[in-house]
């Protein structure tokens, strides 16, 4: 056979991206799957004779290589490991202590709503009290749904790499980095597994020298396990729709960094700092304390922040920068750094969770808990739920179809802890649509009442506003004009130059932990790609992007992998890509009547980060 | 006391290489620092006009094998020099140059002898009596000062670490070392050397000037257009008015092997870098290339540096160069090379 | 060839080239830093023998390529995820350190060994490869001093090309000083191939290959022998990281006539 002919496997079980909820599915799925004796406790079909024969696909090029420093209460892990010892894990520690802060601005620059200024005015007003520090008021009480007490603090990459190596060992599943999955293989309403990317092409997907076509990977069950930005769930959402009222219109892009704190820095392993107020108001942040003097800082940017120059790097900097962090952060050094996307819209986001051939587990089944901020527990608690299905149906001999999977997978996960938070938090961030005040009140009446009580907003999806809209008042026109000219000029993004503009003052360097954005992509996501691959981020329209005012994408882009073109347009490059896809669900222009379909296509792609930290 | 030896090879032409007489230096010190004599061991096809050198930088007994087998660099015939050397010198420290012949050959015999080697050394003291040599580990990324207790000890010096021997040639006696040659013959033969075309030549170790180019040069340029053609021609131009040694980066120098447009005189050989080489030049001069760790580990013996890149945040500006200029590596390069057309 | 090659590769695990690095020290010597947390590849030279060697062994039929390893196992089962599904082989596991400040001696007997231990290994076929040097230990002795064990004397490091002649003998391009390559030709195996890059890119991802890779790694992980090397006799009185920052005096708004001046200047200068 040529190499150059599509060729084709057969395994029993496929699995797509190897997170937190594959890591619940295949830790307990190889559990099941062998008898004491070694004999196979469950047949393959496809290999007779042979244990069910199962692999995982997953794009980055190793394990533990994506994004999420989490504080989990870690209720499914616990129940998949008993006996853990989290010494085992590195980074890992149990939660000490937990703190949630009100930010003040201490530069002035931040657009803070008038009731916002007021109520700055009345805390500090009031700094002799023993909860203001530092410019930031520590909440004298935590609700209850947003503690984390008695969990744990990973670093995901290296939780990741603990399940890994313990899943190979076991010899009952293979695991495949570095093999990025183009889409599901339908047939009619089946799905009858999935296809790999094409190798050996240049960045349009024209074959070159070393030609693969993609192989097509049959299973009997497809576990699509690909997070909210990964292509076979969003396929799949594109073919099979939504259920009835729901739908993705929420996201946030979280950027991160762990880092050595300087010597003579001590933090308790386990603490762990929630924020919210600085640097803009919209913008959530955290601080996890792991062992070593090493610490993951993070924010969250979301859809409903209205500039459109959003930037996560940028902001985090200067979140870093806020007096409450720097006096732990100054003088420490960039370990790693990376971004994701995260889906916003938790329970109210959940596509068909199961099909014939398939199910979706984890981020992209909507199962994070959005009032909670939990995400890694619950979707590891997905994975396990299907794992058990799993178990359930081949043991008694019948097929992965609709039907079953829906009597036994979901039925599992509609009685369980992940449903009924879930539709607490379901409604819980409405307000935020309107105001940042609203939503906070509003997450407090969800949590309170069990989401009885909520705050309405807006519906549909949420929109950044012009830059014009943003900065009137801020930035004359004629100003804002020149500074895109300006930076359309010299390919950069707008977002420097306007928040600077508007008060923010200029990031001092320092090398070691206050570095560019193209620096972190070396010294902290130590990101690469490899040759052979197609660009994944498309831009379908390129005459919609030239005529784009705003250009997010290149303003939230994480790794400015996507830059401004002097004639207008935006250029992609795949060298500079941590595939957190934010950029395209901050398009702003809608190219097709189906949901959520921007100008920009974001395929399956191979490289990026190379830390194992985050 | 320790007895030590120097072993080196000849040039075709019957002379030493510079890092032969760079070893010559290291001998001389180590032995009047640990009060022994040192023996000198040769190989080539003709030895006797480096015996007389050798000779003169006091080589207590000069050794040699002699003869055509022993004109190119091939591992068995190398081997069975240098064990019969080995034997007769019966020492217990023995210095020699990093180059490629002995490269290939130096570690099997050490471990015929039940030695110990050490390559990449830059720097040899005697400390409470015995030696401790510094080395590079992970690639010129780290170095470390070490001691050994188990004899022979091969310490074979990095070219270029340390300074050339001069001095008077002397008339000396050379012991001739008989070699069980196979009468067979040997099963390798080395045809010949494959040297870059004409003009092609562009790695050029004696060069006063590294000249690095980075990946930048091939790509997009503001106006939406690559200009591999133009980077072509300012690149060689360069190199000819100059006389610089080419390097590039490893992102550069992988365009090459995945086919896609490149310079078309870039090759892995040229790679400087973590997974490339570690030339010796008086100063270096990089252009489009980011400056990051990796990259510049294979900077580590240029003493001056300097750096042509659009971006004023990028490695290089963090302590990694001299001089950064923040510009435009197309026009900057053309100005110079009109610079140097007027001379 | 009749019946065909029989290559072995050795080569193990270095960290992702663009990971920073420091030593420490550790309780039986020097370490690097957070080094079973740092992603590690496959050594960049040892990959390309390793894809040199499936090349040939594709080109002759009954030829079979042996991966001869030496890391601590659950590096090396993590290495696999990424290099099963490139060529064809079969995994030959040593359980032990793979640091680079381990001595290059204990490592060559330690993989002389398991080479010696390969089932059925006809040392008239065999041409035994590895990268020239590592970006670990980075010394360039270690697959000599395998081949010496082994009792192999035609020897090459640094090479870029090997090529079989219809006389069945091998051509072979080796690095040498100023860019240029020694051609030999030696007239048959056993010979020992230390790998420079090579000209091949680095093979596509085929999981029809992983698949059948791994019904042997796991098994030869599972039986990997646990491998002590000795660190006796060698003393590490220091490691440190160069000193390398510089004060970079930073041109930002010079025009480009102004900064060729300034650059000819310096070019020109003693």
């Amino acid at each position: 056979m040529l190499d150059s002919e599509r060729q084709s496997i057969d395994l029993d079980i496929v699995c797509v991206g190897l997170g937190p909820a594959t890591g619940g599915f295949l830790t307990t799925l190889s559990r099941g799957l062998i008898r004491a004796d070694g004999t196979p406790e469950i047949e393959s079909k496809v290999m007779p004779g042979m244990p069910l024969q199962v692999a995982c696909y997953e794009r980055a090029d190793d394990i533990g290589f994506g994004v999420s420093g989490i504080a989990t209460r870690a209720r499914s892990l616990k129940e998949s490991f008993p006996e853990l010892n989290v010494a085992e894990i590195s980074l890992a520690a149990e939660i000490t202590s937990e703190k949630v802060l009100y930010l003040l601005d201490p530069i002035g620059a931040g657009r803070r709503s008038p009731t916002l200024r007021m109520a700055d005015r009345i805390i500090r007003a009031l700094k002799w009290l023993p909860f203001f520090e530092k410019d930031a008021f520590e909440l004298p009480y935590i609700p209850p749904f947003l503690r984390k007490e008695g969990g744990f603090v990973f670093s995901i990459g290296q939780l990741m790499q603990w399940v890994g190596a313990d899943l190979m060992s076991t010899g009952t599943a293979v695991i495949w980095p570095g093999t990025p999955v183009s889409g599901p293989l339908i047939e009619g309403e089946n799905v009858v597994g999935v296809r790999l990317v094409d190798q050996g092409v240049d960045k349009e997907g024209r074959p070159a020298g070393g030609y693969m076509p993609g192989m097509d990977i049959r299973a009997a069950l497809t576990v699509v396990g690909d997070g909210p930005v990964g292509p076979v769930g969003r396929q799949l959402d594109e073919h099979f729709g939504f259920p009835e009222g729901n739908q993705h219109t929420e996201w946030a892009v979280g950027a991160k960094m762990v880092i050595d704190l300087r010597d003579d820095v001590r933090l308790e392993p386990g603490t762990i700092f929630h924020t919210f107020g600085f640097p803009e108001p919209e913008i959530f942040g955290f601080m996890y304390a792991h062992t070593e003097c090493i610490v993951s800082a993070g924010i969250f940017v979301p859809s409903w922040f209205k500039n459109p120059a959003r930037t996560s790097y940028r902001y985090l900097q200067h979140w870093m920068m806020h007096p409450y962090f720097w006096r732990y952060l100054e003088g420490g050094r960039l370990r790693s750094w990376g971004a994701k996307s995260l889906q916003e819209s938790g329970r109210r986001g959940e596509p068909f969770l199961v099909g014939n051939g398939y199910a979706r587990i984890g981020e992209g089944s909507g199962s994070t808990n959005v009032l909670t901020g939990s995400g890694v527990d619950e979707a590891w608690m997905t994975g396990k739920q299907l794992a058990e299905s799993v178990l359930e149906l081949a043991k008694a001999e019948k097929q992965y179809t609709k039907e079953n999977l829906e009597q036994t997978y979901v039925k599992k996960r509609r009685s369980s802890w992940v449903e009924k938070e879930g539709r607490i938090a379901e409604k819980s961030r409405d307000g935020f649509q309107r105001s940042v005040v609203r939503g906070m009140i509003g997450m407090v009446l969800a949590g309170f009442t069990g989401g009885k009580l909520t705050l309405s907003g807006k519906s549909g999806k949420d929109e950044a506003s012009t830059l014009e809209d943003y900065y009137r008042g801020k930035i004359p026109p004629a100003e804002l004009d020149r500074i895109r000219r300006e930076c359309t000029e010299q390919g950069l993004p707008l977002h420097d130059a306007l928040m600077q503009k508007v008060g923010w003052p200029e990031i001092p360097f320092d090398g070691q932990l206050l570095v560019s954005q193209q620096d972190a992509l070396l010294m902290g996501g130590k990101v690469q790609a490899p040759a052979g691959y197609a660009d994944h981020v498309v831009f379908l329209y390129p005459e919609l992007c030239e005529n784009c005012g705003d250009k997010i994408c290149v303003e939230i882009c994480s790794g400015q992998a996507i830059e401004r073109e002097p004639e207008g347009g935006v250029r992609f490059d795949r060298e500079k890509c941590v595939h957190c896809g934010a950029c395209f669900w901050n398009c702003s222009h809608s190219v097709a009547a189906g949901e959520g379909k921007s100008n920009i296509e974001f395929r399956a792609g191979a490289g990026g980060l190379h830390s194992a930290e985050n | 006391m320790e007895k030590i030896v120097v072993l080196l090879h000849t040039e075709p032409d019957g002379t030493l290489s510079r890092p032969a007489l760079e070893a010559l230096t290291v001998v001389r010190s180590l032995a009047a620092d640990l009060g022994s004599e040192f023996a000198a061991a040769l190989v080539g096809e003709s030895v006797q006009e480096a015996a007389g050198l050798v000779a003169g930088a006091g080589a207590s007994s000069i050794y040699a094998v002699e003869g055509s087998d022993f004109h190119h660099a091939r591992y068995t015939s190398d081997a069975v020099a240098l064990d019969a050397l080995c034997r007769r010198a019966a020492a217990d420290l023995v210095v020699a140059p990093g180059t490629s012949r002995w490269n290939r050959v130096l570690p099997g015999i050490a471990c015929r002898f039940g030695g110990r080697i050490d390559t990449h050394v830059c720097d040899i003291n005697v400390e409470g009596g015995a030696p401790v040599v510094t080395r590079w580990y992970y690639r010129q990324r780290m170095k470390a000062r070490i001691g050994r207790t188990q004899r022979p000890w091969f310490i074979v010096c990095d070219p270029g670490s340390f300074s050339a021997f001069e001095g008077e040639v002397k008339e000396v006696p050379i012991e001739p070392i008989a070699t069980p040659l196979a009468e067979t013959g040997f099963k390798t033969e080395v045809v010949g050397f494959q040297k870059p075309a004409e003009g092609g030549q562009t790695i050029r170790p004696d060069a006063e000037l590294l000249f690095v180019a980075g990946a930048g040069w091939t790509k997009m340029q503001p106006d939406g257009n690559a200009r591999v053609g133009d980077a072509e021609r300012l690149i060689l131009s360069f190199l000819k008015s100059t006389r610089a040694s080419l390097g590039g980066s490893k992102s550069m120098v992988d365009l090459s092997s995945e086919g896609q447009e490149t310079l078309a005189f870039m090759t892995h050989l040229n790679q400087i870098g973590q997974t490339g080489a570690t030339p010796r030049h008086p100063k270096g001069l990089s252009t489009c290339c980011h400056g990051e760790e990796p990259h510049v580990v294979g900077w580590r013996f240029i003493t001056e540096r300097r750096a042509v890149n659009l971006d004023p945040n990028c490695g290089w500006a963090q302590g990694k160069a001299d001089v950064l200029y923040v510009g435009d590596a197309f026009e900057i390069i053309s100005k110079v090379n009109e610079l140097l057309a007027e001379g | 060839m009749n019946g065909g090659y029989q290559i072995v590769v050795c080569g193990s695990i270095v960290p992702d080239p663009l990971q920073t690095l420091e030593p420490v020290a550790g309780p039986t010597g020097p370490a690097l830093r957070n080094e079973m947390m740092l992603p590690a590849v496959l050594d960049p030279w040892a990959a390309h023998a390793l894809y040199e060697a499936a090349n040939l062994a594709k080109q002759h039929s009954g030829s079979k390529v042996w991966w001869v390893a030496l890391g601590p196992k659950a590096k090396l089962q993590q290495l696999m995820m990424s290099m099963a599904q490139k060529v064809p082989f079969e995994l030959v596991a040593l359980d032990g350190t793979a640091s680079g400040f381990s001595d290059s001696w204990e490592v060559a007997e330690a993989l002389a060994g398991a080479i010696e231990s390969i089932p059925e290994l006809d040392r008239d076929r065999l041409l035994l490869f590895g990268g020239w040097e590592s970006a670990s230990r980075g010394t360039g002795v270690t697959m000599q001093m395998v081949g010496e064990r082994l009792g192999i004397t035609d020897q090459f490091q640094g090479v870029d090309e090997l090529t079989i002649e219809s006389d069945g003998s091998l051509r072979l391009l080796e690095r040498v000083e100023g860019g240029h390559h020694q051609v030999s030709v030696c007239g048959s195996p056993p010979v020992v191939v230390g790998w420079a890059t090579g000209r091949l890119p680095e093979p596509p991802n085929n999981p029809q290959v992983g698949m059948l890779n791994m019904r042997t790694v796991m098994p030869a992980l599972q039986r990997a022998k646990l491998v002590q090397l000795s660190t006796e006799g060698l003393t590490f009185h220091s490691v440190d990281l160069p000193e390398q920052r510089r004060e970079t005096r930073i041109v930002r708004d010079s025009s480009a006539d102004e900064i060729a001046l300034e650059l000819v200047d310096w070019i020109k200068s003693d």
